[in-house]
């Protein structure tokens, strides 16, 4: 139980010097509570140096995606699948088939698919006709955008000086702190500070300024004044909210994000200043809405009618002179049942449908060899845990292949959800899903013996940081450029060439010089103080029974995070780890194995059933994702008589991550294509301190399942770096609290990712990040494209693709889960967010409850077999 | 029965989903509630069927009860926001008259 004092904004300030009228308060609430409303089409968006991946139609996941997809064309005018031509090209190189196109059309019409239709005296399966026309109709048009603005409708340029001094204004409040200078009057919220200013915002006209003088102390009387003014009822308010939050939904969708956060800026604020903007430069130009506000489809009268369709599919089938005009209706009806919007829809399951067979099917045989968790009862060289992250699997399929080496899936934050200190101080990072909220803190504290090595450490950090500062700090001052140039331009231009020219060289000098000044020291975590005895015996028993390791440990249990180091990217934080909040997972994993080598807690696990031998040594590693490399931490706390095995387990380790580097290199840009393991180990380093790369590496692309099963399922299986790999024994689990837990929460990011990772592909213009080329950070919170406009969103297409080659294949999750299906629908059934992610269509699920059944499919009317009968082609 | 001393006002207890939480405490910001309090891991049967309470990993998605407390001429103005947001959101709101002794913390 959590309590908590409201305090409100100051811009927002509940007593205002008189009592309102009532009617004034009801307004305000009411508005108050239509912007939450409006706000719901919109993800939040996080800082980019703390990047978390979202699904930019959260809000709409209540919906079927299609309906969704339907939504978002509305207001953004962005694109939800692939367009046609693009599946098209995909059918002609073979990436879908004509079997894929019927297979899909089957899932969606049913059995009438196989039913019969003549034409010209020929008979056609409904199936045929239909991906005859998915294949030949003429594409359906871009979309458009349909809420829109009375500004936009009525004045394109007043529209476009409404968007300007709200990125103009946003930027500088919101990226003011980390730009250096903030913003006058900037304690008085997002509203305030601008009400404070605007009035000598010359880049206005001296009408507008004049009439900004005497805005309202509240935001949100400002709104309601405006919306009056631009003569917008109650009744339409949401919509019309809704029309301004998508003009620049990257800015909006941060001041979300800063709202739920820590109430720094608010929607009501963000809308005032732009509702305001609209009003008063509408009234100043004499320009006034002149119509209703009806939305617009403006893209209906470009689609091919049925008739037109049905002619177009005869003249191909070669029957166009030959069908009767009864015939050639009867083709239409049966072309409406789907109407040319939703051809895509069926493309994207027959995209989907090839992936999800293949992968379906080579989980039924699975190719298992060697020490599977439970293929063997001899106890393995060692244990490696990863996390989920798709990242992980070609990591767990090389070290396995190398040795008699068990590995496990699960979360990269190893259940503990912490608030981290490092020895070198500054800010804590919080290192958990954002899902939930760090509860415990820990500090990392010297060794007794330590204390001068950490002093050294520090002050050589301190060292670097300050020359850093001051560096950054002359180039961003007004004068001081000049004056660094001088300063430091016979030193930084060689440094420049030598980062650009020989970055793998560089790297090794700057790690090395690091070394010198910032000596490594052996620490501790206070783990004792940021848990009790409970927490730690609870959080131990939660993760080893999600992961389903609950015997046969091993002597060595690796517990493996990861992080990813690159140069000069802003957006490193996406190739983080997402189960820690965008960051490193290495503390975490340090976490867990203190807890786990706790003898208290292992006397606690006892008594639940698990038993872990006293001669089991958790250690704690991290997996640089960029580079491959493993690096164990907390060595230094290793006991003497585990010391060999470890050093074996290393030297696997770090072939393993060389064989990954050797696999990834196939698909890095500029990467040797047929390298040595060696050499690619090298080359991969190189890539991420060559602060010119724009692809140091691939990150989660290509993600398109989530496995959740015992590793038996999946062993021997080439998954491409394509599966996110939770472990999961149903027998180790009686009451399914792990398996809900697994759905509610790694499922649930997993699909965030997925669907930004999506999003990102199939629209990257209103989604997608565009090119890093043209980049320009705003103050650690976000990019912009040139100069101004909006913050953008999602990946950049450099995350997404080599050139015009698509690298991420953009499907939706497809989760496969063996567990009980009783199990699976009670916890279905009692989640409202499953029930949403399954039943819309955001997520597929596909199940079994044994290794020896058939794979099935989760649908509105219960189970269904996965395979799909096929109608031949004539 | 009340006691001397004690002065009415409206309680009001809403339970929503971890994701609307920011967006409830907001409206009892704007209407001028000075404080409320949280109980989170809510579980329930409604028309919509049974809920889960407490998620391990995850507090968005479970319900929580938000308990406030305020006058009444401040209650019309709430209930109106709260009476909005929930036609288009899962959740339900309990109003319902209470007294306290210290009326100037709610006021």
């Amino acid at each position: 139980m959590t309590t908590a004092t409201a305090t409100p904004p100051a811009s927002s300030a509940p007593h205002a010097a008189a009592t309102p009228p009532a009617d004034r308060r009801l307004a305000r609430a009411r508005l108050q509570s239509e912007v939450t409303l409006a706000a719901r089409l919109l993800a939040p968006m996080w800082p980019l140096e703390r990047f978390i991946a979202v699904n930019p139609l959260g809000g709409l996941e209540d919906r079927p995606f299609e309906a969704a997809l339907t939504a978002a064309e509305d207001a953004f005018g962005a694109r939800g699948t692939l367009d046609e031509p693009a599946f098209r090209a995909e059918h002609l190189r073979g990436r879908i088939t004509d079997g894929d196109l019927i297979a899909a059309l089957i899932q969606r019409i049913g059995p009438d698919a196989e039913a019969t239709l003549t034409l010209g005296g020929r008979q056609w399966s409904l199936a045929e006709v239909l991906r005859c026309d998915l294949l030949h109709g003429a594409p359906a048009p871009s979309p458009v955008r349909a809420a829109r603005t009375v500004a936009e409708r009525t004045s394109p340029r007043l529209a476009d000086l409404v968007d300007a001094q709200t990125a103009k204004w946003c930027s500088a409040f919101l990226g003011g702190d980390a730009a250096g200078w903030r913003l006058p009057g900037r304690s008085l919220g997002l509203y305030g500070a601008w009400r404070e200013l605007a009035s000598a915002d010359r880049s206005l006209p001296a009408a507008a300024r004049r009439v900004l003088r005497d805005l309202p102390e509240r935001a949100d009387d400002a709104l309601l004044d405006a919306l009056d003014r631009l003569g917008i009822s109650p009744s339409e308010h949401r919509g019309y909210l809704q029309a301004h939050l998508t003009c620049l939904p990257g800015w909006a969708g941060h001041v979300r994000w800063r709202a739920q956060h820590d109430g720094s800026a608010e929607l009501v604020e963000y809308l005032a200043l732009r509702v305001v903007h609209e009003s008063v430069l509408l009234a100043t130009a004499g320009e006034r809405r002149s119509a209703a506000l009806p939305s617009q489809a403006p893209n209906a009268a470009a689609l091919q009618s049925p008739a037109e369709r049905a002619r177009t599919v005869a003249s191909v089938l070669g029957t166009a002179a030959d069908a009767s005009a009864g015939e050639l209706q009867a083709l239409a009806d049966v072309l409406e049942r789907l109407p040319v919007p939703s051809r895509t829809a069926v493309w994207l399951d027959a995209y989907e449908g090839h992936y999800r067979d293949r992968l379906l099917s080579q989980l039924e045989h699975p190719r298992a060899h060697g020490g599977g968790p439970d293929a063997s009862p001899a106890r393995p060289a060692a244990q490696l845990v990863c996390c989920i992250d798709t990242r992980s699997e070609g990591l767990r399929r090389h070290l396995e292949s190398l040795g008699a080496y068990e590995t496990f899936g699960f979360a990269g934050f190893f259940a503990v959800a912490i608030r981290f200190q490092d020895l070198l101080g500054g800010q804590p990072s919080e290192l958990c899903p954002v899902l939930i909220k760090p509860r415990h803190e820990i500090r990392e504290e010297p060794l007794a013996g330590a204390e001068r090595q950490a002093a050294r450490r520090i002050a050589g950090r301190r060292l670097l940081s300050g020359a850093e500062e001051g560096f950054h700090g002359a180039k961003d001052d007004v004068a001081g450029p000049f004056a660094l140039a001088e300063a430091s331009g016979w030193v930084a231009g060689p440094v420049a060439a030598a980062k650009t020219l020989a970055a793998g060289r560089y790297g090794a000098i700057r790690s090395h010089l690091a070394r010198r000044v910032e000596p490594p020291v052996p620490t501790w975590l206070t783990v004792q103080e940021g848990f009790t005895l409970d927490e730690r015996a609870l959080m131990a028993e939660v993760a080893l029974r999600m992961m389903g390791l609950t015997e046969r440990f091993g002597r060595i249990v690796a517990l493996c995070g990861h992080g990813s180091h690159t140069d000069n990217n802003p957006y490193g934080a996406a190739l983080e780890c997402g189960a820690c909040g965008g960051q490193s997972g290495g503390p975490n994993a340090r976490t867990a194995a203190a807890i786990l080598n706790g003898p208290d807690v292992r006397e606690r696990l006892a008594a639940q059933g698990i038993d872990i031998p006293g001669d089991t040594w958790f250690v704690a590693a991290e997996h640089d994702t960029a580079s491959d490399r493993i690096e164990l931490l907390d060595e230094h706390l290793v006991p003497a008589s585990h010391q060999a095995e470890l050093r074996a387990f290393a030297t696997a380790a770090h072939a393993a991550g060389e064989l990954l580097s050797a696999e990834r290199c196939a698909t890095l840009p500029g990467a040797p294509k047929s390298p040595t393991p060696q050499e690619a180990a090298r080359h991969v380093r190189a890539r991420g301190t060559d602060w010119a790369q724009v692809y140091p590496e691939w990150g989660l692309a290509g993600n398109a399942a989530f496995i959740v099963g015992p590793r038996a399922m999946t062993q021997g299986v080439d998954l491409g770096r394509r599966a996110f790999l939770h472990s999961y024994a149903a027998t180790a689990d009686p009451t399914g609290t792990a398996l809900e837990t697994i759905l509610t929460a790694p499922l649930v990011v997993a699909q965030w990712i997925n669907c930004q990772y999506y999003f990102s592909t199939v629209d990257p213009e209103h989604f997608g990040a565009g090119t890093k080329t043209i980049h320009n950070a705003v103050g650690g919170i976000g990019v912009l494209s040139g100069p101004g406009g909006d913050l953008r969103r999602g990946l950049p297409w450099q995350s997404l693709s080599d050139g015009d080659r698509l690298v991420h294949e953009p499907m939706r999750l497809l989760a496969i889960v063996e567990a009980p299906l009783e199990r699976i629908d009670a916890i279905v059934e009692r989640n409202t967010v499953l029930q949403h992610l399954f039943g819309n269509g955001w997520v597929a699920l596909a199940a079994r409850e044994h290794p020896s059944d058939p794979w099935l499919r989760h649908t509105p009317h219960g189970w269904q077999p996965w395979t799909t009968q096929e109608v031949p082609a004539r | 029965m009340i006691s001397t001393g004690l002065t009415k006002m409206t309680k009001i207890e809403v339970v929503v989903v971890g994701g609307d939480v920011p967006a409830v405490r907001a409206l009892f910001q704007a209407a001028g509630a000075t404080g409320f309090t949280g109980v989170s891991g809510i579980s329930g049967l409604g028309h919509g069927g049974y809920h889960q309470g407490r998620l391990l990993f995850n507090e968005q998605d479970t319900l929580e009860l938000l308990i406030t407390v305020v006058p009444d001429d401040t209650a019309g103005p709430l209930l109106e926001g709260l009476g909005t947001l929930l036609k288009e959101s899962s959740g339900v709101m309990f109003v319902s008259e209470t007294y306290v002794s210290r009326p100037e913390y709610f006021a």
